[in-house]
């Protein structure tokens, strides 16, 4: 994973974890918050793909600094 | 309709931001809270990306400019003067104890994911062997995340831990005051040294959105 990519990465964690704020949390003033947003199913979709990106990001780097071990 | 931002305290002066669908930002005073809304003459409210951008927007600015911000939640907005006044109204008491509650802190995010470990030996196990192995797996994960979990909660004012799924091993929110979040931040940069096989994902410092509504998901909020 290039630095770019690992920049997008970032930037996509940090836009799900602020949606889901935005959305999700906060305090509730009106009775009813239903919302009808196909987007927030979204937002978990694409939180579960990028958090599995972490992973293999970690993964990656785990793997070459082995590499530049040898 | 009237777009809510927030509750705040000794705001300065507004921020020079654009509100939701580009409405400028206006104040209101009821029943001694302070509100930041904007209003629109559209009938419904669009949820784009765009939208809840320029809603945290306005949040963050605010938190630059008051001594204490309640996010609200990006939600229905209010027809008119007269519902967004009997709702603060009805929820006057939570209001106070919320802006009481989050007053000079920030929050911040973490989420902790334990990558699979690798099976060293493929012998296959017994049925029994299997379940040994699988509670074995959930009694570490437990003690690990209780294990990191813990020491962030003694920088903290309050927190909240999510039940993670899957992969995560930890997903929780810390409402931490201004003084600790340099601590709170090395804490943090400390586990990435200690535990080389956890990846770790702190975001913030955010608004305190996590703790402006009392009783949302309370589960192993600490004081």
């Amino acid at each position: 994973m290039s630095v770019r990519d690992e920049h997008e990465l970032k930037y996509q964690v940090t836009l799900v974890e602020l949606v889901d704020r935005v959305l999700n949390k906060g305090v509730v003033l009106t009775g009813d918050i239903t919302l009808s947003v196909a987007d927030v199913d979204l937002v978990y979709v694409g939180l579960r793909v990028l958090l599995s990106s972490v992973a293999t990001l970690e993964e990656q780097r785990e793997i070459s600094a082995a590499g530049a071990q040898l | 309709m009237i777009h809510l931002y927030g509750l705040v305290q000794q705001l300065e002066e507004l921020p020079d931001v654009p509100g939701v669908g580009g409405a400028p930002l206006e104040r209101r005073r009821i029943e001694g809270f302070e509100l930041v809304v904007s209003q629109s003459k559209k009938e419904l409210q669009e949820v784009s990306e765009k939208a809840v951008l320029t809603h945290a927007t306005v949040v963050e600015e605010l938190m630059g400019r008051s001594r204490a911000v309640l996010p609200a939640r990006f939600g229905r907005a209010f027809t008119g003067e007269k519902e967004l006044s009997d709702a603060v109204r009805t929820k006057a008491a939570g209001l106070e104890s919320g802006l009481t509650r989050v007053r000079g802190c920030v929050e911040f995010g973490l989420r902790v994911l334990a990558r699979e470990a690798r099976r060293e030996n493929s012998q296959p196990l017994s049925g029994r062997e299997y379940m040994r192995a699988r509670l074995a797996e959930a009694t570490e994960r437990d003690r690990l995340s209780e294990e990191l979990h813990e020491p962030l909660t003694r920088l903290s004012r309050t927190s909240t831990r999510f039940g993670g799924a899957g992969a995560e091993l930890l997903q929780a929110a810390y409402l931490v005051p201004e003084e600790n979040a340099v601590a709170f931040r090395e804490y943090l940069r400390g586990l990435e040294t200690a535990y080389p096989r956890l990846a770790l994902i702190c975001t913030g410092p955010w608004p305190p959105y996590t703790f402006a509504d009392e009783g949302e998901d309370p589960r192993e909020r600490s004081a």
